[in-house]
């Protein structure tokens, strides 16, 4: 359900006490380059699931890591649970907010469980000691991402689709309130699209858990968002759902593409089709 | 499934374990080193075991500083092959240490060290860093260059000394434990500066092992990375300036005892920061008995890094021929 | 760049380590360190020439602990060796309970003074010796006189020395003094030498046995190229081919070398000599006997006198 405020070009899409994700007039720029993000403004209600879209460089991922703090806009500003972000302590922070890379870089050999159980740091205290209650939440995560069964193996000795659901394991290990995805079937196949979609649906609607998913996938994200909000030239071009912003018209507007749009008889969800050559 | 977890009760455990096995082998060595049961006089029999006692207690705190500031850099630098003088440090030590023997006194000699540590872990900041962040690339990039410089300025000045100083130049940069006057207060310094540094490490290595997992990922579970960096950067050379200008630059310490750890413990931080403390203690001070009986048998002085330095290389063949090769066939 | 506390902190721990130092730099004797007194004289040599002065003053048998390179008297090689200025095995020099040591005094070697505070240490008393030049060497011999409470035996070495050098005096009095170098010969491979300078020992030695030192200026052992040499263009050239040098085959090799330097005076008129004698550099009581050994080659005509 969307509702404009503010102006035509942002509309906000929540419920009645406020969105959980606000974002305010981000502007930012890499140094010394372009602005990246022109006063983009978005609001993400509590358990919903957002899709992000937009076109290379559109400044989805540049959202993302300021909501993340690791980059520091230069005007606006990024609320969440209604507290500005950079009041919340770093730990607070991620009780709240769990992120989910697209692939991991990592040097050290560690096994899944172990990588499960560091998403529990934001509560293991200082020394990082863990208790039981850390192993019932890596537990649950393992389970509800079906990886139990890797719980000794090397991260690095499993497949790609495997490894991604290791990685929502680890945010799911750290119980947060939103999840942030950074494109995270961009490598698996369509079994494993599938299976993590379905599996964040199924999070959002059993455990009232808010998804905020960068995708370059825009079938998928038709298929399984409550919201989607889609992003040009650091701006917000469109915010609703799905039938409301996968219109022929303003894909083509913003991807510069010719497509065609279709409505699934059976979901009544639309799906984006390239334009025959003529 | 059971899992291994880390909990405080292991942990206290293992640490007692530990100091266990430090405190056995330390002793074997004061004893055993020492000859203590060959001695006739009182007198003699005291002022051997001054002497032992403060050569291992010496190669215990170098140790556990060489072992534990190689750990860091290899979290640091996300390079489980870096060892602590990858930066430059041991270089800025040694020149300050040289000089200060030449031109002042040797009993200063050990504060000069130090202070040479210091201006280079501020040049190599000032040189390595971008907008007040240290990124671990150009940190590796700047301590070459400060190893280069650092090590034409050393040859520079053994080949300006006299014959006499030279050969005593060249001995120091073996690595001696022992070479030099009482130094109690100078060991007592080095122990607690181990002992803050390794406890502000076991506060930090959550923190190792979420960066060693990704700069973003680390972010976002709550690591301020850049303080982190920072504060091991800083940390880890003092650790390394203070041991080079108190027993020279002894090799090989650093780089063997975290990454032999890492292979049988495993990647997480929070076991191998107390494990590496010990270790390089115990190693360091097995590595002085040996150099000592080795002393006793042939009659002819033999510097500790010397023997750590011939460790090294069957290390790394094992190295090779056990995990390396696997990893490659794996490819 | 830092926080102001950690800054605060790295200031702490380099104060720290520099006081650590300059305390450890005055750190008190362990044992009684009186000179003298009821201990016995348990005496650590460690530089040869004074090895040598303390067995000719009769006080061989109170030396226990000689470095590796007291070689001289032949006795002294019965005295268990504890190492040499590089490196001292403390191990040994414990088991020899010494109460003295005497070693000669080089500040600009590297570890000197943490060499004495280590041997302080451990109950022994040291006795840094300046004894490089002739007067110093003198000097020191009274020293040790009056440390070990011998001066009798001291005063007894300084007159024979005297009478030693005397002597050569005598033999070459009003004869003419030609200008000679004496040289070094640095390792294989080098033209470059060493060269006695002004002050040194071998300067005074030179000036007893009757010869002016060509190398003008004060300096302790200058290394000279052959065409320094040459520039100098000593009558007398007077080579001391000890240790490495000395095999005849390498003997050989420098007396070839220097013959084709016919630009010197010396060589010219086949004015150098070279010498295997070890003493001549050693400021010992066997200065007499170098004296008279340079004398006899630089003046060969002299009129020899016969020893009292």
């Amino acid at each position: 359900m969307a509702q404009s405020s503010r102006s035509p070009m942002t509309e906000t899409l929540h419920r009645a006490d406020g969105p959980y994700l606000d974002v305010r007039d981000l502007t930012f720029a890499y140094a010394g380059g372009p602005p990246v993000l022109r006063g983009l403004s978005v609001g993400v209600g509590r358990g919903r699931f957002v899709a992000l879209l937009g076109p290379n460089g559109s400044g989805k991922t540049t959202l993302l890591r300021i909501v993340l703090r690791l980059l520091a806009p230069s005007a606006g500003e990024v609320r969440l649970a209604g507290v500005p972000l950079q009041r919340y302590p770093a730990g607070a922070l991620a009780r709240r907010l769990a992120y989910v890379p697209q692939g991991t870089t990592s040097v050290l050999a560690f096994t899944v469980l172990e990588t499960v159980l560091m998403g529990r740091s934001p509560h293991t205290g200082a020394l990082g000691f863990e208790s039981a209650a850390d192993w019932h939440a890596a537990r649950e995560a393992l389970r509800l991402t079906d990886t139990e069964r890797f719980a000794e193996r090397n991260l690095e000795d499993l497949s790609g689709g495997e490894r991604q659901r290791v990685l929502i394991a680890r945010a799911l290990a750290q119980e947060p309130e939103l999840v942030l995805l950074d494109e995270p079937t961009s490598f698996l196949d369509i079994k494993h699209q599938h299976a993590i979609h379905r599996l964040l649906r199924r999070l959002v609607g059993e455990r009232g858990l808010t998804v905020l998913c960068v995708s370059h996938d825009l079938n998928l994200a038709g298929a399984y968002a409550d919201d989607v909000v889609l992003i040009s030239e650091g701006r917000v071009a469109a915010a609703g759902s799905p039938v409301q912003v996968l219109s022929a018209d303003r894909l083509e507007a913003v991807y510069e593409t010719p497509v065609r749009v279709r409505l699934d008889e059976a979901t009544g969800r639309p799906y984006v089709l390239p334009m025959p050559e003529e | 499934m059971i899992p291994r977890l880390f909990t405080a009760r292991r942990y206290v455990l293992s640490i007692l374990a530990w100091v266990g096995v430090w405190v056995g082998v330390a002793t074997v060595s004061v004893v055993v080193g020492g000859k203590l049961w060959t001695w006739d006089s009182p007198a003699q029999l005291r002022n051997v075991l001054a002497l032992r006692l403060e050569w291992v207690a010496t190669a215990g705190v170098v140790g556990a500083a060489l072992a534990l500031a190689g750990l860091a850099f290899q979290a640091l630098l996300r390079n489980p092959l870096a060892d602590p003088y990858v930066l430059g440090v041991s270089g800025g030590a040694g020149l300050g240490f040289i000089l200060a023997s030449l031109f002042l006194s040797s009993l200063l000699a050990p504060a000069f060290g130090f202070l040479g540590a210091l201006v280079t872990v501020g040049l190599v900041y000032a040189i390595a860093q971008r907008r007040g962040r240290l990124e671990p690339y150009t940190l590796l990039l700047t301590g070459v260059v400060a190893n280069v410089f650092y090590g034409a300025a050393i040859m520079l000045v053994t080949a300006l000394a006299r014959p006499a100083e030279r050969g005593d130049i060249a001995l120091w940069m073996m690595g001696n434990i022992g070479a030099f006057g009482p130094q109690w207060v100078l060991i007592g310094v080095m122990a607690a500066l181990v002992a803050a540094v390794g406890v502000l490490y076991a506060f930090l290595a959550k923190g190792f092992n979420l960066v060693a997992a990704g700069e973003e990922t680390a972010g976002s579970l709550g690591v301020r990375v850049g303080r982190l960096r920072m504060t091991t950067f800083v940390s880890a050379s003092l650790l390394t300036g203070a041991a080079v200008a108190l027993a020279g630059p002894i090799g090989f310490v650093g780089l063997i005892v975290p990454h032999g750890l890492r292979i049988v413990l495993g990647p997480d931080h929070r076991r191998l920061v107390p494990a590496s403390v010990f270790l390089g203690a115990t190693f360091l001070v097995l590595a002085d008995l040996a150099a000592c009986l080795w002393e006793g048998a042939s009659d002819r002085s033999l510097p500790v890094g010397v023997l750590t330095a011939m460790c090294g290389g069957p290390f790394f063949v094992y190295l090779l021929r056990t995990r390396w090769r696997r990893a490659a066939e794996v490819q | 760049m830092m926080r102001p506390w950690r800054r605060a902190a790295v200031v702490a721990a380099g104060l720290a380590f520099l006081g650590a130092g300059l305390a450890c730099s005055e750190s008190p004797p362990a044992g009684p360190s009186a000179p003298g007194g009821e201990r016995p004289l348990r005496i650590l040599s460690l530089t040869p020439n004074i090895t040598e002065i303390l067995f000719a003053m009769g006080l061989g048998d109170r030396v226990v602990g000689r470095s590796t390179y007291c070689t001289y008297p032949p006795e002294a090689l019965a005295v268990p060796a504890v190492g040499d200025t590089i490196h001292l095995s403390l191990e040994k020099i414990i088991r020899l309970e010494p109460t003295l040591a005497f070693l000669v005094a080089r500040p600009e070697a590297v570890r000197h003074d943490a060499t004495l505070a280590r041997l302080e240490s451990l109950g022994i008393r040291v006795v840094p010796l300046q004894a490089d030049r002739m007067d110093e060497m003198l000097n020191a011999i009274r020293t040790l006189g009056r440390e070990t409470r011998e001066e009798e035996a001291a005063q007894a070495l300084l007159d024979r020395i005297q009478g030693d050098l005397d002597r050569v005096r005598k033999q070459v009095a009003g004869l003419s003094r030609p200008r000679v170098l004496f040289v070094c010969p640095m390792s294989v491979g080098s033209s470059r030498v060493l060269v006695a300078g002004r002050g040194t020992f071998v300067d005074g030695l030179l000036d007893v046995a009757g010869a002016e030192n060509v190398y003008p200026d004060e300096a302790n052992w200058p290394t000279l190229s052959p065409q320094q040499v040459i520039a100098l263009a000593p009558d007398v050239v007077i080579i001391n081919a000890v240790g490495s040098n000395a095999p005849p085959d390498r003997v050989e090799t420098i007396r070839q070398s220097w013959a084709s330097l016919t630009g010197v005076p010396a060589v010219a008129n086949g004015r150098v000599h070279i010498l295997t004698e070890p003493y001549l550099t050693i400021p010992g009581p066997r200065v007499g006997q170098a004296a008279e050994r340079l004398a006899e080659a630089i003046h060969p005509q002299r009129k020899e006198a016969p020893s009292p």
